[in-house]
């Protein structure tokens, strides 16, 4: 049992480890200006990241990006519900929220600095603009999914209509409303980095685009590792919740629910 | 009488909902309640874009968009599908590169924008390498879910009637595996729709987004902004019909599709 | 009790339920019995207060039903879809009962009668989904019970379960139903359990109406063995069987 953990491990760390090896090893012979070898990467981390920059730059984008998700999130679970408990309303409407979710988000990056010019407030606006729909469309197809018997049992047990929201609709919903929140995880995370390529003055992804812009590469590659590390956690973040909140649903149906539109 | 189609009652209703949302801006416009230098009124907003339209200007940098788009998703799915093929076939593969590919996957892609523009400059190729790299990981997961989760029984099946290797693959574990490959590449192509978007807005590669960004710019002409972001979200939303036109009619034997609902 | 007068309900004209009318006593125990599709689910969400009839009343002691009244308590045959998988099987019989007024301390103690009266006493921690068929039908039950309802409507709670659990099933309601002296309506299509059950069997056609009454006198004290090798119970079940095997007398005009 536990041998056989172990070789697991080992054979999942085998292949980064490999990668990463072969990439030093590249990156070290062949000299080349754009990719620095891993320890000079390595060593930038740790100089501008552990922990210099994380009040400065790293704290003000997770700020920013949570504060947009948040606001999302529930905007578009409140607006859902609404929209899910009426069947014409959420009929009507569905050509106009189909626009608005395929509308790609940096479109509207020019609205967000007409509206809130270039503060924190125009970028989260960009973000709550760009993660809502997600979440709101799935949770209009998971409010109006929820089985009709379990709806009539409460009714015939005299279960007032808020709790039958509280108590029966939204957990009903719930596969369903995270699947939308995992892809609007996804893209607020995307929106954080964008919207601080344009018009910023702090966070790391306008430290990555300074590095850029001044050609010092191995910070460059530091911040966008840095990225990388924080879509990582907080994708781990939200399957540990998911996995908690979810456990009847995952032992009833065996996996977690995929947003059925994107 | 029930002559009327459920599905055209759905459209009108539909229709209805586009024309009631319009209006319903139009009123909040005109009524100051949201600023006019914000967002103007449809009816300025349509006539723009019907200039755009008629004056031949939109298919220019639609086509570029476009292309950018196809080139990335096309060299995605190149790549992706014969290695996912690759990896989910054997179970060593999978183990070995599964912790790998769950910690690459969530890393946002626009975290590479710096570096992308550094090494392919503004142009095309970024844009390209953009969107490949985007789209690449859904398609790669879903192709290598698909092809791990083929039913074992039919891949036995198969062998015991004779099937070669090659036969077992192009006629039992590429057609299992569609569904989720649909699955991968509608999610890639709306990844790869924003990253388009966000290629040309951030660092100007010709495009619809650099229309936008423009029009902005040029102080005065929100209007044509508008007109320009209605393109973009027309583009999103025409090809994700065609998206789920082609998979309706690839997969018709499916079970999400068999019944007709939906 | 249960007084139902005329009772018709149509969807887009079609009757589904025409012009049905009986009674049902204080502790009766009464079956309906009717091909699948005759309306009989549809009869019973009238009775139950979910839709409102077209035409026609229910009266539960003398009120009219307008609503799911607080006496009546509704068990459906599919538990897979009136459980919820949420909750615990603790969780699912007490739902209903903070919103019925019931104290937690009351609401946890009528939780655990009504599981150690269906034999679960011990499996409240569990969740639906980690129980068969038959011991999540219980849990049903056990939420009816805990419900403290003095009419129960039952729609075929027995129908997807296998013989030997339904058997027990029927003999745990039987035992139920005296304990407790609640009244019940239970709607089915086997005969075997309508006879076995009953005080009385109604048999419906479609549309849902009383096509016959069959009283059935067989002695008060049930036994799956005994009862059913009586020769009164095949003469019953014989009568149930041609009665809804019978063409309706006045031309039948759905």
């Amino acid at each position: 049992m536990i041998r056989a953990r172990l070789a697991d491990a080992a054979l999942a760390l085998a292949l980064p480890v490999l990668l990463l090896a072969a990439y030093d090893g590249w990156a070290r012979t062949a000299g080349n200006f754009f990719f620095p070898p891993l320890s000079e990467i390595g060593a930038t981390f740790a100089a501008e990241w552990l922990f210099t920059r994380v009040p400065t730059d790293l704290l003000p984008s997770v700020g920013r990006m949570l504060a947009g998700y948040a606001l999302a999130v529930a905007i578009g679970v409140a607006l859902g519900t609404l929209l899910g408990l009426s069947r014409t309303l959420s009929r009507a409407l569905d050509p106009v929220l189909q626009f608005l979710r395929a509308l790609p988000p940096p479109a509207l990056i020019p609205v967000s600095l007409l509206v809130f010019g270039a503060g924190d407030g125009a970028k989260v606006f960009l973000i709550v603009l760009g993660a809502v729909w997600p979440v709101l469309l799935n949770t209009v197809d998971g409010v109006r999914g929820v089985d009709a018997t379990a709806l009539d049992m409460a009714r015939s047990y005299r279960v007032p209509a808020h709790a039958r929201l509280t108590r029966l609709i939204l957990p009903a919903a719930l596969p369903r409303i995270l699947a939308g929140a995992r892809t609007a995880l996804a893209i607020a995370i995307i929106l954080m980095v964008v919207s601080e390529l344009v018009g910023a003055d702090n966070g790391v992804g306008y430290t990555v685009q300074l590095a850029q812009r001044g050609f010092d590469i191995p910070e460059m590659w530091a911040g966008t590792v840095l990225l990388g590390l924080l879509g990582f956690g907080c994708n781990a973040i939200f399957v540990a919740v998911e996995r908690r909140v979810l456990h009847w649903h995952l032992a009833v149906t065996g996996r977690a629910t995929h947003a059925r539109r994107p | 009488m029930q002559l009327i189609p459920a599905i055209s009652r759905g459209r009108g209703l539909g229709l209805a909902g586009v024309v009631g949302v319009t209006a319903l801006l139009e009123v909040v416009v005109r009524t100051g309640l949201l600023p006019q230098a914000w967002f103007p009124p449809p009816s300025r907003i349509l006539p723009a874009f019907g200039e755009i339209v008629a004056a031949g200007e939109l298919f220019g940098p639609l086509g570029q968009t476009l292309q950018g788009w196809v080139l990335g998703i096309l060299a995605a799915a190149a790549v992706g599908v014969p290695l996912g093929v690759l990896i989910g076939s054997w179970p060593l593969t999978h183990r070995l590169t599964r912790f790998t590919l769950e910690f690459l996957r969530p890393i946002p892609p626009v975290a590479l924008i710096p570096a992308a523009v550094l090494i392919f400059g503004s142009d095309l190729e970024m844009k390209v390498f953009l969107i490949a790299f985007g789209a690449f990981w859904p398609v790669l997961l879903q192709t290598v879910y698909g092809v791990h989760d083929v039913d074992p029984t039919a891949r036995d099946a198969a062998r015991c009637y004779g099937l070669g290797p090659r036969a077992v693959l192009v006629r039992i574990t590429l057609p299992s595996a569609l569904p989720h490959l649909a699955t991968g590449l509608r999610i890639a192509s709306a990844i790869g729709l924003i990253l388009a978007v966000t290629s040309e807005i951030v660092v100007g590669a010709p495009g619809l987004g650099v229309r936008i960004t423009d029009a902005q710019s040029a102080g005065g002409a929100e209007d044509v902004m508008y007109a320009w972001i209605l393109a973009a979200g027309l583009l999103g939303w025409a090809l994700n019909g065609a998206l789920h036109a082609a998979e309706r009619r690839v997969l018709h034997w499916h079970p999400s599709y068999r019944g007709g609902v939906r | 009790m249960l007084d139902v007068r005329e009772l018709t309900k149509s969807y887009d004209g079609v009757p589904a339920v025409a012009d049905l009318t009986f009674t049902v006593a204080e502790h009766e125990f009464v079956c309906i019995v009717g091909s699948s599709g005759c309306g009989k689910t549809t009869m019973l969400r009238c009775l139950s207060g979910l839709v409102a009839p077209t035409s026609g009343e229910v009266t539960l002691d003398g009120t009219p039903i307008d609503g799911p009244p607080p006496d009546m308590a509704y068990v459906f045959q599919d538990y897979s879809r009136s459980l919820l998988p949420w909750m615990t099987v603790a969780g699912n019989v007490a739902f209903p009962l903070p919103y019925k007024g019931l104290s937690k301390a009351d609401a946890a103690a009528a939780t655990a009668e009504a599981l150690d009266a269906v034999g679960l006493g011990d499996r409240g921690d569990a969740y639906p989904w980690q129980l068969s068929g038959g011991m999540q039908q219980r849990v049903a039950i056990a939420r009816a019970l805990a419900y403290q309802p003095r009419i129960l409507l039952m729609d075929e709670p027995f129908a997807s379960v296998d013989a030997q659990t339904r058997a027990d099933l029927e003999d745990l309601l039987l035992d139920i139903w005296r304990r407790y002296r609640i009244t019940i309506l239970f709607v089915t299509h086997d005969i075997d359990e309508a006879v076995y059950l009953s005080q009385r069997v109604l048999v419906l056609h479609r549309p849902a109406h009383v096509h016959e009454v069959v009283e059935i006198d067989l002695p008060a004290d049930r036994d799956q063995l005994t009862t059913k090798r009586l020769p009164e119970f095949g003469e019953l079940r014989t009568r149930v069987l041609s009665s809804l095997r019978a063409p309706d007398p006045a031309g039948v005009t759905p």
